[in-house]
């Protein structure tokens, strides 16, 4: 085991002391992989045991293609229970595809308690960064159940996490009121349903570069249609796109905050139409922005979005994913407002509900309802 | 004291008189040319004395070259030089990474042709996000890095205009959700 600050390589995973290494069989180009955790002296989490078994750095043209498969054990160093967390995992801070994330909400952690983070992703690093390939797993955040927040927030993992746990009890006490009120039939069959959204939703593959426009022949100004919250903080006042063939880019937004709060960040969701009426939610469009109470701003984010080539934009529609208020608070579209049939069909349901549906997959809908009990 | 001397003494102050008149009628006589005097065979004979002059000096003393750009073979061994420097910096301090892409930018100049109108084909190389039902792929460089969490294929995957993506994965047993995030920007 790894200390909480420390090097060690890798590639062999967790061998007992004075234990003959068990060498798996490695592939020629391939290399151990250096990797270190760093947690903060004073982090509510404490490491209890890692593995990195599988791990390895493959040289690729001009850098290391680094396979990062980790199992951490970590313990709630905390009075508080736990609902969150999210680590970095950094090969390289400046390389594109260098720097990777871990999060896992929809947590319940008591004091003293373990859980176990587990990631399996590939980062990259120059092959001139460094003399050998390492990858450092650091702390970006813990979010506890009174909603106060412990790290760096580099990746602004607060303010995610926080997304994620309103929406866990939102949804929670959804199903909670739908046991009350309808039994363990009304829940099953809202089980049922989700089950079977989650099993038609549409994923389309799109690609993003900020700036890159590489067809401009032909194109046309498109205007967003948009899904109005009556309880939504910020109204969307209007927005076009320019759209080529299979590709939107340069997308322009304008919104009003009506509420008497002044509002710091804004994400809106971009839910696309092709001319044969398939639906898919294409990219969300956050922005950072300092907007007072009753005033309007535009949002210009520099991107081009690039769909299958057989997809041909026809329409598109923005909504209001979630909003952050100038003192930190968040707020989230309601069930009723996420009750509209292009949103069911297109956006996925919370973490929270996933997790409670996959335990009615697994364990029943008497999982599911004592899981629902214990928050 | 010659002034006083000259008031007081009659034949010092005659003696000045006349050297007085004798001065003012040189400077008449030095003010009218005389006669005779052909002005332009003067000045031909002038020149030819500098001329010979010159000549007498060139013979007696060192030729000053004026300083000019030196050429042939010293100028190719200089940018040589010059060259072999710049590339072992290069090929000691650049990341082949770096080499690779600068080649690959180099090669769609020269395929997109900007001086014969074909800059709007031009595709810059920057990083590209994609997603699918598959998760998250980063393309740089011509290279693709893949994200997966184990065999199973994530549940779902956004992506962010700001260059990130998240894949959304799913424990089969506990049900906890881990999502993973890539980060192109």
């Amino acid at each position: 085991m790894l200390g909480a600050s420390g090097w060690a390589f890798g590639q062999f995973g967790q061998q007992p002391f004075g234990a003959q290494p068990n060498f798996p069989q490695q592939n020629p180009g391939q290399q151990s992989l250096a990797h270190k955790i760093d947690f903060p002296h004073d982090a509510p989490v404490t490491l209890a045991g890692d593995e990195w078994g599988g791990s390895a750095a493959t040289v690729r043209g001009g850098a290391y293609a680094i396979d990062v498969r980790v199992a951490l054990s970590l313990r709630n160093a905390s009075q508080r229970r736990i609902r969150g967390i999210t680590l970095t995992v950094l090969a390289q801070e400046s390389t594109p595809g260098g720097k990777g994330s871990i999060s896992v909400p929809s947590l319940d952690v008591a004091p003293g308690e373990t859980f176990s983070v587990r990631g399996d992703l590939h980062l990259l690093r120059p092959i001139g960064a460094g003399a050998s390939p390492m990858v450092e797993v650091s702390l970006d955040g813990v979010l506890f159940d009174d909603l106060n927040f412990y790290g760096p927030d580099k990746l602004h993992s607060r303010r995610t996490m926080m997304v994620w746990e309103l929406e866990a009890r939102r949804d929670r006490q959804f199903f909670k009121a739908l046991l009350d009120q309808s039994g363990r039939e009304g829940l099953q069959k809202e089980m049922l349903a989700s089950l079977a959204r989650d099993g038609d939703r549409p994923q389309f593959g799109v690609q993003m570069v900020r700036g890159r426009a590489t067809n401009t022949e032909g194109e046309r100004d498109l205007q967003f249609a948009f899904l109005r919250f009556p309880d939504a903080p910020v109204e969307p006042m209007g927005g076009i796109a320019r759209i080529a063939g299979n590709e939107a880019r340069a997308p322009k937004l304008v919104v009003h905050n009506r509420s008497p709060r002044v509002i710091r960040y804004l994400e809106m969701g971009w839910i696309v139409r092709d001319s044969q009426g398939r639906e898919f939610l294409a990219a969300s469009l956050p922005s950072e922005m300092r907007l007072p109470p009753r005033s309007s701003s535009q949002i210009l984010p520099d991107a081009a979005l690039r769909f299958d080539p057989r997809t041909s934009v026809e329409s598109m529609t923005g909504f209001v994913a979630s909003v952050e208020f100038s003192d930190g608070s968040i707020w989230i579209p309601n069930r009723v407002e996420l009750d509209d049939p292009v949103l069911r069909r297109v956006v996925a349901p919370s973490p929270e509900e996933q997790r409670l549906v996959q335990i009615y997959r697994k364990r029943g809908i008497g999982a599911v309802i004592d899981e629902l009990k214990k928050f | 004291m010659v002034r006083l001397h000259v008031a007081a003494c009659e034949g010092c102050r005659n003696w000045v008189a006349a050297f007085s008149s004798d001065r003012d009628a040189l400077r008449q006589l030095a003010a009218v040319m005389p006669a005779g005097v052909n002005w332009d065979r003067l000045a031909a004979e002038m020149s030819a004395n500098v001329r010979v002059g010159l000549e007498a000096g060139e013979c007696v003393a060192p030729r000053v070259h004026k300083p000019v750009l030196a050429t042939g073979w010293r100028v190719a061994a200089a940018v040589a030089g010059v060259t072999a420097l710049l590339v072992s910096a290069w090929w000691l301090n650049m990341p082949r990474a770096e080499s690779v892409a600068l080649g690959r930018v180099v090669r769609k100049i020269a395929q997109a042709r900007p001086w014969q109108g074909g800059i709007r084909a031009f595709d810059d190389s920057g990083p590209l996000v994609q997603v699918s039902a598959a998760g998250i792929q980063l393309q740089q460089n011509g290279g693709t890095l893949g994200m997966s969490q184990g065999q199973e294929p994530p549940v779902s995957v956004t992506l962010n205009v700001q260059g990130s993506a998240r894949a959304r994965y799913i424990d089969a047993d506990t049900g906890q959700i881990t999502i993973t995030g890539v980060y192109a920007q």
